[in-house]
C-alpha cells in the first residue's frame, strides 16, 4: 500500500494572505473586502508574513527553499471561490525535496506551499451559506511523496508532523485538512477535504480496507475521487474532480517572484530542530529543549552556543538553573563559563550566577562548591543527626528536611543535594 | 501650443458651464454613442471620462459587458481617485469593446461612432475614450490598452494617445484583460494634456504589486527606425501619406533607418495567446453570484446557474475564453502558453537593442478608421491582423503614444512612436514638437469656452 497527503493548515498571520482582512473574524461576512471576495478591479497583495511562516514550516520539515518563489493561478468552479481561480504555487513553491522522519524511516516532503483557503459553505437542508470570512486565509499545503506504508506509519508521521508544526505556531488539532491519496493495488483513490487526524486514520482505515476487498475479489479498484463521511466512518464517490488538464495552471500575472533568501525562519523552528540535532535518539531530552527554547529567544541562543562546548544534558541544566532564577539573559560569555564550572562538578550559587551574569569571574573555591564538598557536608549532618536517618527509614518526607539543613550552609540547588543524598542513602 | 486644460484651469469659467456641457455631450451622446453613463452631477474640476473597465466608485463599471450589468464598485481606482483629488471632475464612463476584446469599438451594445463620420468606426477598445477627446474640447480621457486599445482609436479619431511603460501606472481598479499587458494611460487633444494627466496618475501604489516608482526620462534621440516587417500590410495611401511625414521629419533633422526584425511576425500569435489564456482565468469569476448580472433561478446546480449567467457574454468573449482554456490546458500549454511568454522575452531583448538609440516609428494602424458595416464582416482573425503594428511594444511592455499627422478623405491618420521603458517623456516631447507643425482638426467642441 502507498499513502500520500496532502496536509492544509492555516498560516498564523493576523491578517488574509492577499489583503488586510483579518484572518480570524467570527460573525460571518464581516472580515470582507474587494480582494477576497473577488471583485472586478481589486487585486492581491501578499503578505510578507506568511512567506515568512512558510519558508519556517519548509525549513523545519528539511526542504531546500526556493530562491525565488512565484504563484500561479489554479482555474475551477466552485462557489466557494469567489475569483473561480485559487492563487496557489507549482514548481516555484516555498520549498521542496524535503524530509520528516519516522521510527524507522524517512517519509519524503514533495513540496510546501502557500495558498489561499476558499469561503467557508455551510449547507442546510435546501440551501447553502458562503461566508467569505475565510475567503483568502493564508493556508500552507504540505505534500507528501507516496512513502507511507501503513496506518501506523501514517499515525507516526502525522503525530511527527503535529509537534513540528506545533513549534511553528500552527496547532493542527484545531483546523487541518487533508487529501489522503490511498492505493493498494495500482490505482490511486483521493479523499479529499479530511478533517482532523481521526478522521483522517478512520478514512485511511476504510479505504484499506474497500480496497483490499475489491482485489480480493477480483475487482477493480476506480481511479475516483472520494470524499468521508464522518457520521457513517466510510468514503463514497465525489463529483468528479477537474483533472490537471481542465485547472489549465498559469503565471499569477498580479504578483512579483518573491527571493525567499533575506527570510530569516522563526527561532521556535531551529530549536525543534537543534533539539533533534543535539539530543540524539532520546526523546525526553527533545521534548526538554523544545520546552526550554519554545518562544524564549533567550533559551535558544543560550543551548546553540552551549552545544558546542559540553554535553547537552549539562547544557539543559544549565539553562533550567537560570530560568528558574530569572537569569536567563546571561551573556554568552558568561555562559561558558559557568558550563566550565558545572563540568568540573562545582555547584554555584546565587552569588556566583550573579556574578556570571555581571561577566564577573567567579572563583570556584569562593562562590561554587564542589560535588565532594557537599557530599562530605550530608555525611556530615547525617552523622550529627541519627535521629533523621533513623526516622527517614519510616517517613520517606524526613528526606526533604535533610536537604534544607544542607542547604541552609551552601546556597546551592536543591535538585542538586537531593540526587546527592539519594546516592548516599541508597549506600 | 498652450491651450489645452491648463488653460481651462486659468479660464474664469461662465455661470452654467457644467450644466451647458452635460446638455451638449448628452445631445451628442444620442448621436455618437460615446459614454455609458454621464455624471450629470460634475459641477468643477477639469473634465475626465473613464473608460467602463476602470472602476469608479458608485457608478456602475461594467467593462460594456451585459456580464457585470449593475456592478457599482465601492471604490475608486487609483488613477480615478487620484484625478479627483487633483482638480478634475468625472464627467462620465466611455464604451469599449466588451471587455477590451476588439480593435474597431463594435463588441457592445449601441456602439460609439466616430466623430468624423457617423457611419464609421471609432477603433477600440478604448472607442468611448477617443472619441470623447475629439468631441470635448476641455477633457482627458483615462483609457486602457492591452495590445493596442488605446493607440487605435487615437489614430482613428485624431487624437494622442499615449501608453505608458507597463508598470507605471497603478490597475487597481481596473477591470482585467489580461493583466501581464494591461496598462493604464491617458488620451487627450495634446500631448501636455497628456502629459498634465500622466504626471498625476503615474508612481507606485500600495494596492498593485507590479506597480513601481522608476525615473521617468526624456532622453530626445534624432533617428528614426522603421522595422520593414510591420510595413508589409499597411494601405497603399496611408503608405504614401507616411512617406511624406517622414520626410518631413527629415527635413527637420532625425535620420530614417530600416531595419528587418522577421520574429516580430509572430507578435500577434504571442499576444492572442497570453491575452486570451489570461482573459480566460479573469473572466472565470463572472458566474452571476455576487455582482453583476443577477440569476434568480437558485432551482438547478451550481454549475447550471454558472452558465445560465455565463450565457450573458458576447460572441467575441466567449470565443476568447474558449481559445484562452484551450491554450493553457496542460497537454498543449508548452506548445502555446508557454512557447509564447518565452517569446515574449526574446521580442523585447530584440526590440530593445534595435530601439535603444532611435524612435521606432510606423502607421499607427494598417487602414483609416474603417466604415461599421465593413468592419463588422472581417472574420475574427483578419480582425485580430489589424493589431500587427500596435501589439509588439505592448507585449513588450514599451511606452508608445499615436499621433494625428495627417488627414485622407476627411479621416484622421495616426503614427504610432514607440521608445524604450521609461523614456516615456520623450514621446510626449516628440509629439509636442510635431504640434509646432500640425494643426488638429476636429468636428466638434463641446465644452468650448
Amino acid at each position: 500500500m502507498k499513502i500520500g497527503l496532502e496536509v492544509h493548515v492555516a498560516l498564523p498571520t493576523k491578517s488574509k494572505l492577499f489583503c488586510s482582512c483579518s484572518s480570524g473574524a467570527e460573525e460571518p461576512n464581516t472580515a470582507i473586502c474587494p480582494t477576497c471576495l473577488g471583485f472586478p478591479g481589486s487585486r492581491p497583495m501578499l503578505n510578507e508574513e506568511a512567506l515568512k511562516r512558510s519558508v519556517t514550516i519548509a525549513k523545519a520539515v528539511h526542504c531546500k527553499v526556493n530562491e525565488k518563489t512565484h504563484f500561479i493561478r489554479k482555474v475551477y468552479f466552485y462557489p466557494d471561490l469567489p475569483k473561480s481561480y485559487q492563487i496557489t504555487q507549482l514548481e516555484g513553491a516555498i520549498g521542496h525535496c524535503g524530509y520528516v522522519d519516522i521510527e524507522r524511516k524517512r517519509i519524503r516532503i514533495r513540496r510546501v506551499q502557500i495558498e489561499e483557503d476558499p469561503a467557508r459553505i455551510i449547507h442546510a437542508d435546501d440551501y447553502s451559506l458562503l461566508d467569505f470570512n475565510r475567503s483568502g486565509v493564508a493556508l500552507n499545503e504540505i505534500v507528501t511523496e507516496p512513502d507511507i506504508e501503513s496506518e501506523a506509519e501514517l499515525r507516526e508521521f502525522m503525530s511527527e508532523l503535529r509537534s513540528i508544526l506545533f513549534y511553528a505556531g500552527v496547532d493542527i488539532d484545531k483546523e487541518m485538512k487533508v487529501d489522503l491519496n490511498i492505493s493498494v493495488g495500482a490505482e490511486k483513490v483521493e479523499i479529499k477535504n479530511i478533517t482532523g487526524i481521526k478522521n483522517l486514520v478512520d478514512a485511511e482505515r476504510f479505504e484499506e480496507k474497500r480496497q483490499e476487498e475489491l482485489i480480493a475479489s477480483n475487482k477493480r479498484v476506480a481511479t475516483e475521487t472520494r470524499s468521508y463521511s464522518e457520521e457513517t466512518m466510510s468514503t463514497v464517490p465525489s463529483r468528479e474532480k477537474e483533472t490537471d488538464e481542465e485547472y489549465g495552471f498559469i503565471y499569477e500575472p498580479d504578483l512579483a517572484v518573491y527571493p525567499t533568501n533575506g527570510i530569516i525562519p522563526y527561532a521556535t523552528v531551529i530549536a525543534s530542530e537543534l533539539a533533534k540535532q543535539y539530543s540524539g535518539k532520546r526523546k525526553e531530552t527533545i521534548k526538554t529543549i523544545k520546552e526550554l527554547v519554545m518562544f524564549d529567544r533567550e533559551a535558544l541562543k543560550l543551548i546553540q552556543y552551549g552545544a558546542g562546548q559540553s554535553n547537552i544534558e549539562t547544557v539543559i541544566n544549565a539553562i533550567e538553573v537560570l530560568k528558574r532564577r530569572g537569569k536567563i539573559r546571561m551573556p554568552e560569555k558568561g555562559f561558558g563559563k559557568m558550563l566550565d564550572l558545572l563540568d568540573k562538578g562545582i555547584v554555584l550559587d546565587d552569588d556566583a550566577i550573579a556574578a556570571l551574569n555581571d561577566g564577573e569571574d567567579v572563583e570556584a573555591e569562593k562562590h561554587g562548591v564542589s560535588t565532594e564538598e557537599i557530599d562530605r557536608e550530608i555525611l556530615n549532618v547525617l552523622s550529627q543527626r541519627p535521629d533523621l536517618v533513623k526516622e527517614y527509614k519510616t517517613n520517606k518526607k524526613v528526606f526533604n528536611s535533610i536537604v534544607g539543613i544542607v542547604i541552609k550552609k551552601y546556597k546551592v540547588s536543591p535538585k542538586h543535594v537531593a540526587e546527592r543524598l539519594a546516592l548516599v542513602l541508597g549506600e | 501650443m498652450i491651450g489645452g486644460i491648463e488653460e481651462f484651469v486659468d479660464k474664469e469659467k461662465p455661470e452654467g458651464y457644467y450644466e451647458r456641457l452635460i446638455a451638449e455631450l448628452e445631445k451628442v451622446n444620442s448621436k455618437l454613442h460615446i459614454f455609458s453613463s454621464i455624471n450629470r452631477q460634475i459641477s468643477s474640476g477639469i473634465p475626465f471620462s473613464v473608460k467602463d473597465n476602470i472602476c469608479v466608485s458608485g457608478v456602475e463599471s461594467t467593462a460594456s459587458s451585459a456580464v457585470l450589468e449593475g456592478y457599482v464598485p465601492p471604490f475608486d481606482a487609483t488613477p480615478v481617485e487620484r484625478l479627483k483629488s487633483n482638480g478634475f471632475g468625472f464627467v462620465g464612463k466611455t464604451k469599449m469593446d466588451e471587455f477590451g476584446f476588439g480593435t474597431f469599438g463594435i463588441n457592445c451594445k449601441d456602439h460609439p461612432r466616430n466623430p468624423f463620420g457617423d457611419s464609421y468606426v471609432t477603433g477600440g477598445s478604448s472607442a468611448g475614450a477617443a472619441a470623447a477627446v475629439s468631441v470635448m474640447k476641455y477633457h482627458i480621457a483615462v483609457a486602457e490598452s492591452t495590445g493596442g486599445s488605446i493607440s487605435c482609436p487615437a489614430a482613428f479619431c485624431g487624437v494622442v494617445g499615449f501608453t505608458p511603460t507597463y508598470g507605471l501606472v497603478s490597475r487597481y481598479g481596473l477591470i482585467d484583460y489580461a493583466n501581464s499587458l494591461d496598462k493604464i494611460g491617458i488620451i487627450g487633444r495634446s500631448s501636455r494634456d497628456v502629459r498634465y494627466a500622466f504626471d498625476i496618475i503615474k508612481g507606485s501604489d500600495s494596492y498593485d504589486t507590479t506597480c513601481v516608482d522608476h525615473q521617468i526620462n526624456g532622453e530626445n534621440r534624432k533617428k528614426l527606425i522603421i522595422i520593414d516587417q510591420l510595413m508589409a500590410n499597411v494601405d497603399q495611401d496611408i503608405l504614401s501619406s507616411f512617406d511624406k511625414f517622414i520626410s518631413k521629419m527629415q527635413n527637420l533633422g532625425y535620420s530614417v533607418e530600416h531595419r528587418s526584425l522577421p520574429l516580430i511576425d509572430k507578435a500577434l500569435a504571442a499576444y492572442y495567446i497570453i491575452s486570451m489564456a489570461e482573459a480566460s482565468t479573469n473572466l472565470a469569476k463572472y458566474t452571476g453570484f455576487k455582482y453583476g448580472i443577477r440569476v434568480n433561478d437558485f432551482s438547478k446546480g451550481y454549475n447550471e446557474f454558472f452558465t445560465e449567467a455565463r450565457r450573458n457574454f458576447g460572441p467575441e468573449a466567449k470565443r476568447r475564453i474558449i481559445l484562452g482554456t484551450f491554450v493553457r490546458s496542460a497537454s498543449v500549454k508548452s506548445r502555446y502558453y508557454e512557447k509564447a511568454m518565452r517569446f515574449r522575452h526574446m521580442l523585447i531583448d530584440a526590440l530593445n537593442s534595435i530601439i535603444k538609440d532611435g524612435f521606432l516609428i510606423s502607421p499607427t494602424m494598417p487602414i483609416k478608421a474603417p466604415a461599421i458595416k465593413e468592419a463588422e464582416e472581417l472574420s475574427p482573425l483578419k480582425s485580430y491582423s489589424m493589431d500587427s503594428i500596435t501589439v509588439p511594444p505592448n507585449l513588450a511592455g514599451l511606452p508608445h503614444v499615436s499621433f494625428p499627422y495627417d488627414y485622407i478623405n476627411g479621416f484622421p491618420v495616426g503614427v504610432q512612436l514607440v521608445t524604450s521603458h521609461f523614456n516615456d517623456y520623450a514621446l510626449l516631447d516628440f509629439v509636442q514638437g510635431w504640434e509646432e507643425e500640425f494643426n488638429y482638426r476636429f468636428n466638434y467642441d463641446v465644452g468650448a469656452i
